[in-house]
């Protein structure tokens, strides 16, 4: 009975996933386009007091003047970012969202915007290859693609979910953990804000990051991919790549 | 894993509460199976992920008997000391009240985990609170003010006519506490102390901002991963209602026993 209940449960989650979602058409009419991120995952989006910031920021941004519409910005915590997307409350994700089969399955994913790692940060003498992860504590932000790649680590102790990262690093800064597992570029950052205290190790993995749409809302998703193309090929890119990593990030 | 809320003067009848206890523990363990056996039936995504589930809930129960027995040792003590005729006891209490009782729990937590191991450090004192303990000073201080309330007012509510017959009967100020007035204070107080004590048990769910895997966060993992937060989120709440009705099921029989042996 509990298994029928659930399973009815299961197909409402289907129903309520089945509400349509704005075609590029409705939001071209309404002149404004939503766009949720995360705003705690320095250097990508990032919120300085009340103004977000960051790469994935001012790149969608750019995408956004080009498609002729206006952006309104919507903050959300990390895992709740794309069960959000599917209930409609913004039109599309930028928030450094790895490509994943399990991922796939749920939303429709752009062409990659940028390309980086999983990479391990921790103090001097601590943990720095997939090996040394043996037996040590790491923090990694809860549903991430970091949380994937480090249960399959062979070996590997106590894996500690933080709701953000900032809170992940924290706890690496405070002794609470002997490594962090996230983002090559954050980490960089993070190294480079903490003069010494820190290092960062090797990738642990490579993957692709892409702009998220509600699946199936291919209008949408082909005029996000145009713009992209765009911005790739007329210089846009790389002006604002350039201005957070000097250096161009694209996938290639 | 034991039930809490051991009144701190038994009533009469050591042996019933043995058994009363050894029954809730029973209770709990029957729980914790059944909740297993039932989750791992489910379909994708309860199914496979039931252990996580399970282990949550185990957290969930563990932080709330540690904390809650934790809470009603600083209740009883601070609710004594608030109703002191002494200045010297009683402003400390009011004021350690005053504090817990007027910040949100989120901000205690948060606090204890991060802002107080470096201000230990400050001080000399060298320790490491991990989630777990970070978690259990947080909600013990947290249910003891609000539990010291309680204490308080179940004293209040006793005649002064008790304590005055008692201290011309020639009893000490300990003794009348000890044997006139707590005793009867305890039956007015154990329904509101279990009504703290279930709040307790939600309030730890707050315990999943610090990473510590307890029920919420082990469901906010499974939501996360699988992007179905229908199924999880009942799930989740399914076990946490399971949780308070096995507990509130034997505080209820405790609530008997009191009546019966004070009245």
């Amino acid at each position: 009975m509990i298994k029928n209940a659930l399973l009815a449960l299961t197909a409402l989650s289907l129903l309520a996933g089945a509400a349509e979602a704005r075609t590029w058409e409705e939001i071209r009419r309404s002149g404004t386009i939503r766009i949720a991120t995360e705003g705690a995952f320095p250097p990508f989006n990032i919120l300085k007091g009340k103004e977000l910031t960051g790469f994935e920021v001012d790149l969608a941004n750019e995408l956004a003047k080009q498609m002729g519409v206006k952006v309104q910005w919507v903050t959300q915590p990390f895992d709740n970012l794309l069960i959000g997307l599917n209930q409609d409350r913004y039109d599309f994700v930028i928030a450094s969202h790895g490509i994943t089969p399990e991922r796939a399955k749920a939303v429709s994913f752009s062409k990659p915007h940028y390309c980086t790692g999983g990479a391990i940060v921790s103090k001097p003498g601590g943990p720095k290859t997939a090996a040394d992860l043996a037996g040590k504590t790491v923090a990694v932000q809860v549903g991430t693609t970091y949380l994937e790649n480090v249960r399959k680590v062979s070996g590997v102790g106590d894996v500690k979910t933080f709701p953000k990262d900032t809170d992940a690093q924290a706890a690496l800064l405070a002794g609470r953990t002997d490594a962090w597992v996230g983002d090559k570029f954050t980490g960089l950052d993070l190294v480079k804000a903490q003069k010494g205290k820190l290092v960062q190790g090797e990738l642990l993995f490579n993957e692709r990051i892409a702009m998220a749409v509600k699946k199936g809302n291919t209008s949408l998703l082909k005029e996000l991919n145009a713009a992209l193309d765009q911005a790739l090929s007329s210089g846009t890119y790389v002006k604002v790549s350039g201005k957070y990593f000097s250096q161009d990030i694209r996938c290639r | 894993m034991t039930a809490p809320k051991i009144p701190t003067r038994p009533p009469p009848g050591g042996a019933n509460l043995l058994l009363w206890l050894m029954g809730a523990v029973a209770a709990f363990l029957l729980l914790f199976f059944a909740i297993t056996l039932i989750l791992r039936q489910m379909p994708d995504p309860i199914g496979p992920r039931a252990d996580l589930f399970v282990e949550g809930a185990r957290m969930t129960l563990q932080l709330t008997v540690v904390s809650g027995v934790i809470g009603l040792l600083i209740g009883v003590l601070v609710g004594i000391a608030r109703t002191s005729g002494a200045w010297l006891v009683r402003a400390p209490a009011g004021f350690f009240v005053w504090l817990v009782r007027g910040t949100p729990l989120l901000v205690q937590i948060l606090f204890v985990y991060n802002a107080l191991p470096p201000i230990l450090q400050a001080v000399g004192l060298n320790v490491q609170l991990n989630e777990f303990w970070s978690a259990v000073i947080a909600l013990a201080f947290n249910v003891g003010a609000y539990n010291a309330e309680v204490v308080r007012a179940g004293i209040l509510a006793i005649p002064r006519g008790q304590s005055e017959a008692a201290r011309s009967l020639g009893l000490s100020g300990g003794q009348t506490m000890n044997t006139v007035v707590l005793p009867q204070a305890l039956r007015i107080v154990v329904p509101p102390l279990v009504n703290n004590l279930v709040a307790l048990l939600k309030d730890s769910s707050l315990a999943s901002t610090i990473a510590l895997l307890e029920l919420t966060l082990a469901g906010s993992r499974v939501s996360s991963e699988t992007f179905q937060p229908i199924p999880t989120l009942t799930t989740v709440a399914a076990v946490y209602l399971a949780l308070t009705t096995v507990m509130t099921l034997f505080t209820d029989q405790l609530e008997k026993r009191v009546k019966i042996a004070t009245r």
